[in-house]
């Protein structure tokens, strides 16, 4: 317990040491990893704990993006209104649609929100009066937290990652919880969930909701990190590397969510720097990966820390 | 007090694509009885079985549960209203751990919604110690202390079976509804089972008890016989097995 306080100690002074210490594209590298590991947080409590595979994050995420975009640059509201039109309007939605899809599973789930990603892509891109089209909405504003710009980069990084901690807390609490309790009966066997009470429809939706909630946080966080944006960022291609997150992480690790989001963050930049070639070293590493290690990176940490504590104490003997 | 049986069907019948598998079942379940319900492969049982749960509608008949009927209920409306059910094949939730398969029973005892998990409130905390404290002391009872932090899914058949029928019964049933409970068990599994079914019966809990194995049966004290979908034979077990109907139907004499 006191070696896992240390680890937390240590992971949080080079947590605040970081940004004033790296180069500035690796600081705002930093920043996307934080927004990416909100919007990671809700497709891995879909999968990890629901089996549900969300393809639409980019949605939630575009959402919460236009929202902040619209508010600010348009009708030249404080920075919060947009986080909160984002959210409620995410939340409305993601409750509308996962009430009927929602009693889809497998594939079947997968396509339908497959189908809503695409849908919202194609209107974000026609909807030009609200959205700038290709075009997109640019000049957003730096945060502004009631008074309190947020107009140095570490001030933004330190803003996104305690947003992302409280996120992951959230998180933390909703699977220790009775909630999550629930939730795990009814991926391992919804039939027998049944029988003791579990009302499968009813959670599944609640579950979307907060996904589409992380997604919009996620989203409006971007927002003010590009000041700009455009129906680019809101493809389906995003919406699958945000399924990347939880299953590279380990989708029912918390802290494997973070590693999932370096991972998609840093690699394809990394393996920019080598040409032509890094789109398909990206696809070859994510099969490694998920060939490899089938639950995980944080999954194949625990089973590596699990071979190696036998080896210990048979040395002690 | 009221005379009402626990459970009374009433002419439930039931077909699948034309095919009738059930035909005007009509008996009562009375409150702190053990029914049991026999018949060979095919007679009907199991589809009887999923309409009392919720699980199929019938197209015919009534149920009344309490006195009132259940038609229009639910699984999770009869869970909480007292009328839980085990699984032929054992339903464990085989990812989590024996404990936290029965915490997963008493889940229905308490109310929090979602926001009070997420934030994690008092009175959230508060809940999960005690389904915590109540699931702990269900796997002392049922003898799965030593087996609380595995995963369900490398119990034995045998610890499935009794796993599955604590974590029915710390959600505190009134009619326990039991489905071929002893397939798959030893002998000394099945007289385990037995006397679990008797001790829950003697703490007053009902029980409806659906098999083809005539010795557990003998626990029941009223046992149907459904033939074809049809009710042949009433009665106690040893005036069933004196049944001319029942006899040709299970021993072609």
């Amino acid at each position: 317990m006191t070696s896992r306080l240390l680890w937390i100690v240590a992971a949080l002074v080079i947590w605040a040491a970081l940004p004033f210490f790296v180069p500035r594209n690796i600081a705002d590298l930093l920043v996307f990893t934080g927004i990416y590991t909100i919007a990671g947080l809700g497709i891995g409590l879909l999968l990890g704990h629901c089996g549900i595979v969300n393809l639409a994050q980019a949605t939630f995420y575009g959402l919460g993006a236009y929202s902040s975009a619209y508010c600010t640059v348009m009708l030249g509201l404080p920075s919060i209104a947009g986080f909160v039109v984002g959210a409620v309007i995410s939340m409305a939605l993601a409750y509308l649609i996962g009430r009927p899809i929602l009693r889809l599973t497998g594939y079947f789930l997968a396509l339908a929100t497959l189908a809503l990603g695409a849908i919202a892509s194609a209107l974000f891109f026609e909807w030009d009066w609200l959205t700038g089209g290709t075009l997109g909405i640019g000049g957003i504003p730096k945060l502004d937290l009631f008074g309190f710009v947020l107009d140095r980069p570490s001030r933004y990084y330190f803003f996104v990652w305690i947003v992302a901690f409280t996120c992951m807390a959230v998180a933390h609490n909703l699977v220790g919880s009775r909630t999550g309790l629930m939730l795990r009966s009814m991926r391992d066997s919804s039939t027998a969930a049944a029988s003791l009470s579990v009302d499968l429809q009813a959670l599944r939706t609640q579950v979307f909701v907060v996904c589409a909630l992380f997604g919009s946080l996620a989203g409006s966080l971007f927002a003010h990190h590009a000041s700009f944006v455009s129906t680019q960022s809101f493809t389906v291609d995003r919406s699958i590397s945000f399924l990347l997150i939880p299953v590279i992480g380990g989708a029912t690790s918390i802290p494997g969510i973070v590693a999932g989001a370096l991972f998609v963050t840093f690699l394809p930049e990394l393996l920019s720097k080598l040409g032509d070639i890094h789109q398909i070293l990206f696809g070859l590493a994510l099969v490694g990966v998920v060939v490899l290690l089938p639950d995980g990176l944080m999954g194949a940490y625990g089973r590596l820390q699990r071979r190696l504590a036998p080896r210990r104490s048979g040395h002690d003997h | 007090m009221t005379t009402d049986p626990l459970l009374a069907l009433r002419q439930v019948g039931h077909s699948f694509g034309g095919l009738a598998v059930l035909r005007s079942v009509t008996f009562d379940v009375p409150e702190g009885g053990i029914v049991g319900l026999i018949g060979p492969n095919g007679s009907g049982k199991t589809t009887l079985f999923n309409i009392v749960s919720g699980y199929i509608r019938p197209l015919a008949g009534t149920i009344d549960y309490r006195g009132a009927s259940i038609a229009g209920s639910s699984i999770q409306q009869r869970g909480l209203a007292g009328l839980v059910r085990t699984f032929q094949t054992p339903q464990v939730f085989e990812q989590m751990t024996v404990l936290e398969n029965i915490m997963v029973g008493c889940t229905k005892l308490t109310r929090t919604n979602m926001l009070q998990d997420l934030l994690r409130t008092p009175a959230a905390r508060a809940q999960m110690q005690e389904i915590r404290r109540r699931a702990e002391a269900a796997c002392e009872r049922f003898r799965l202390g030593a087996l609380a932090d595995l995963p369900a899914a490398s119990l034995t058949a045998g610890q499935r079976r009794i796993l599955e029928i604590a974590r029915a019964v710390v959600g505190e049933p009134r009619l326990l509804l039991l489905d071929e409970p002893s397939s798959g068990l030893n002998a000394q599994e099945i007289e385990n089972l037995r006397d679990w079914i008797v001790r829950l019966n003697e703490e007053g809990i009902t029980v409806l008890l659906v098999s083809h194995d005539m010795g557990l049966m003998t626990v029941a004290h009223t046992v149907h016989t459904l033939y074809f979908g049809e009710i042949i034979a009433s009665g106690d077990m040893a005036a069933i097995q004196r049944d001319a109907r029942v006899r040709e139907v299970y021993l072609g004499v």
